[in-house]
């Protein structure tokens, strides 16, 4: 489960004082708004990569642990970007391998790949397990790159924009496909989106704009009080 | 958590001391060669101002300073233009990837071993002799080898430099406005190429004015080209020559401001009749002979082939003068009988050119990552002072550093001498690829868990692998060819096949100079074949052809 608590993003001109967020296994919420208005950052907020132009201020807690503090590589987060970035030097299989977490059960390369191909024959793309990203045509890799980020196994998964980049009929497939992925698995999900007919039904949804408030508005609002 | 925390702060101290470490140690080493400069120039008790005196009254100083200083600016500009006629030839058509790749062995080929290759192949009583040809020793053949070897290296600098900026869509834009192709490339491309050069130019002409093997065998006699002087002066016991080897050490240094001066006036005025010649929509012809460039690449390989064969035939034996030329003749006499003398130079190379070369390349490594985390990149020409600076003013300062440290003659201390070289050119070539790689590469390992160490190593080493092999080949052939700090770092006791083969080449033995000249071309050439074998075994998204330079 996620938990975002007292977040707030501040810049320069304006600030985004959010609502907390509590977010069940397999729920998805969908981060709206204008471009520029800040989406992105909170998603690498969430990562851990904090932002350098905007401070952002709030508690995350995943399973009831508060990882606000902790690094990148210890927080288990999984993050789908609009380029999937699948590692050039890898091929398919071996991009899976690299994100398997390190288990004893998964402690030696032949045992690695073979989690990693099995991951790919239950998504029918075992074909794919020996080419290079740059073989693939982009519906593949944005498929290779959510196993890849599945294979993690995280506690949350961060997709940012990640089907943008598709042809229409793809991303409406790819879609589908995912969220069906992430709700079996039961990961809680945070997806940054444009297109507003990117998001399912079932999706929580929050626009950014709604808790914008500028310089001006803000000290309105003290002087209210 | 809390064990997790403690985990945290015990990783970020070993972190932090480890980052201090690696500050300091590429900071010693790229501090030498300003170290060996400011020792090296520092005036002995015994200099005055009076010996400036016999200084500028030697007889034909001001022919071989103005020698110097020409051949120096004269080979940087004719091998600046060539490399960019050649270059608008082969930019954007589809033999530019093979035409990239082919470049890094051509490099590799020393410069004495070019210098001597025209005098086997062109000079008085060699194979293509055409009277006049080309004088054994002259200015006219060194400054031939000199283009030769520098149109490579520019054109790989061009490309490097290529790579980040939008060439098609100006030529796209020039065309559309009607301009013809080659006008496009005079008018648009050329003054951002020029300027972006300035680096490459300089370590050129430095290279030129303070060289000295190259100088010695193939350049002219009387007088004799400055460096050499500057090297017979500093090596000299003979009374007053220490007060002139100092004063011409300073003079070195000015003609190094000269040249910078020289070089910048050449850069303002090239742009300045780019432009006046852009906005009168002027018309002028000079591009119309660029076809005759693309010719100049597969005749730079030839002309490589054809020296390495003429050596080869000279060490086996093969009679030029005899009646019947034939093959059967040949004989690995001369081989046999060397062995004995060109085992340990040989080995001694090998080991040298190893080391310096693996070190260059993880301090070279070393410094591109302290900058990233730091998020600030210091301007090049810090890293790149051992290519800029005159070399034999800064070898003389490590020379008097060595004797003060009474370090002994260890070929330790010649690994250390060619590192801030081998430093200087892995940094040039590996610089556009790291910056290069993508961020976010290393942003994904870490969500799956992997520590900052651990990303570097498996993500970014990994994707750097193909251009770091090429970046060793090329510090290995630039430690191969060291002349001067090999023989003032090693006082002549530790012997290389470079320094054999410039202590053979002032004899007269065409034979065995051939030989020796043969293993040293041979070397570097190997390094780039193994280099190329291993860059395309490993896979990355840098490729091994992006460097930059020898």
């Amino acid at each position: 489960m996620l938990e975002i608590i007292d977040c707030q993003i501040q810049a320069k001109t304006w600030r985004i004082t959010l609502p907390d967020i509590h977010l069940n296994k397999g729920e998805l919420l969908v981060i709206t708004g204008p471009s520029g208005i800040g989406k992105s950052t909170l998603l690498h907020w969430l990562l851990g990569n904090n932002p350098q132009h905007v401070a952002i201020t709030g508690q995350i807690l995943l399973s009831g642990i508060n990882v606000t503090d902790l690094a990148i590589e210890q927080r288990r987060v999984g993050l789908l970007m609009q380029d999937v970035y699948l590692f050039p030097h890898l091929n398919v299989q071996d991009n899976i391998c690299f994100a398997l977490p390190k288990t004893p059960q998964l402690s030696s390369k032949k045992q690695r790949r073979f989690a990693a191909m099995k991951m790919l024959e239950q998504i029918k793309l075992a074909h794919l397990a020996r080419r290079y990203p740059q073989n693939l045509s982009g519906g593949e890799r944005s498929r290779v790159g959510l196993i890849r980020a599945l294979a993690n196994q995280p506690q949350v998964m961060l997709l940012d924009e990640p089907f943008a980049a598709l042809d229409p009929s793809t991303r409406e497939q790819m879609g589908t496909w995912a969220f069906q992925q992430l709700t079996e698995q039961n990961i809680p999900s945070v997806m940054v989106s444009h297109d507003v007919e990117d998001i399912p039904s079932s999706a929580k949804q929050l626009c950014l704009a709604d808790y914008y408030q500028t310089l001006e508005q803000i000290k309105a609002e003290m002087s209210d009080d | 958590m809390a064990a997790t925390i403690r985990r945290v702060r015990s990783s970020a101290r070993i972190r932090q001391i480890a980052l201090t470490s690696g500050w300091l140690l590429v900071f010693l080493i790229s501090l030498l060669p300003i170290l060996g400069i400011v020792v090296g120039l520092w005036p002995p008790e015994q200099v005055t101002f009076a010996d400036l005196k016999p200084f500028l009254a030697y007889q034909g100083l001001s022919v071989s300073i103005f020698m110097t200083l020409f051949s120096a600016i004269f080979s940087t500009l004719v091998s600046l233009y060539i490399a960019f006629m050649v270059y608008s030839q082969y930019h954007l058509s589809q033999r530019l990837q093979s035409f990239e790749k082919y470049l890094a062995p051509l490099l590799s080929l020393p410069h004495l071993a070019i210098a001597l290759g025209l005098v086997f192949l062109f000079s008085d009583g060699s194979l293509f002799f055409v009277d006049p040809g080309l004088p054994r020793k002259g200015l006219s053949t060194l400054i031939l080898a000199i283009v030769i070897k520098e149109v490579p290296f520019f054109l790989l600098i061009f490309s490097a430099i290529g790579r980040q900026l939008p060439i098609k869509y100006w030529l796209l834009q020039g065309k559309a406005l009607g301009y013809q192709d080659y006008r496009c490339w005079w008018f648009l491309v050329f003054p951002p190429l020029l300027k972006q050069s300035r680096l490459a130019l300089l370590a050129a002409a430095a290279y030129t004015l303070s060289v000295v093997d190259v100088s010695l065998l193939v350049g002219p006699n009387i007088p004799e080209l400055f460096a050499v002087s500057v090297y017979r002066w500093q090596t000299s016991f003979a009374a007053g020559d220490q007060a002139l080897a100092f004063w011409a050490n300073v003079m070195l240094v000015i003609l190094l401001a000269v040249t910078v001066f020289i070089l910048y006036a050449h850069e303002k005025l090239a742009h300045g009749a780019c432009k006046s010649l852009a906005t009168q929509g002027s018309r002028f012809y000079l591009g119309k002979i660029n076809p005759i460039f693309t010719a100049w690449l597969p005749m730079l390989g030839l002309l490589t082939a054809m020296m390495v064969v003429v050596f080869a035939l000279w060490s086996f034996g093969f009679n030029w003068h005899s009646d019947s030329l034939v093959l059967t003749q040949l004989t690995t006499k001369l081989w046999q009988d060397e062995w004995l003398f060109f085992s340990l130079p040989l080995q001694n190379s090998l080991l040298i050119g190893f080391f310096a070369g693996l070190l260059g390349v993880a301090l070279a490594l070393l410094a591109l990552e302290l900058q990233r985390q730091k998020g600030k990149y210091w301007p090049d020409y810090y890293w790149l002072l051992a290519i800029i600076l005159p070399q034999l003013s800064m070898v003389l300062g490590w020379q008097i550093m060595h004797i003060w440290s009474q370090g002994g003659y260890h070929s330790g201390w010649i690994v250390l001498s060619h590192l801030p070289f081998t430093f200087a050119y892995a940094y040039l070539v590996l610089k556009g690829p790291f910056l290069n790689v993508e961020p976010r590469y290393e942003l994904l390992a870490a969500s799956f868990g992997y520590s900052s160490w651990q990303s570097w190593w498996q993500v970014r080493f990994r994707l750097l692998l193909p251009a770091v092999f090429t970046a060793f080949a090329i510090a290995f052939s630039v430690s191969i060819s060291q002349y001067i700090p090999t023989l003032m770092m090693g006082a002549g006791r530790v012997t290389t096949i470079t320094t054999e083969a410039v202590a053979i080449g002032t004899g007269t033995q065409q034979d065995l100079i051939a030989l020796y000249v043969l293993l040293q071309s041979i070397l570097p050439f190997m390094a780039f074949f193994v280099a190329a074998l291993l860059a395309r075994r490993f896979r990355g998204s840098m490729g091994g052809n992006s460097v930059r330079d020898y």
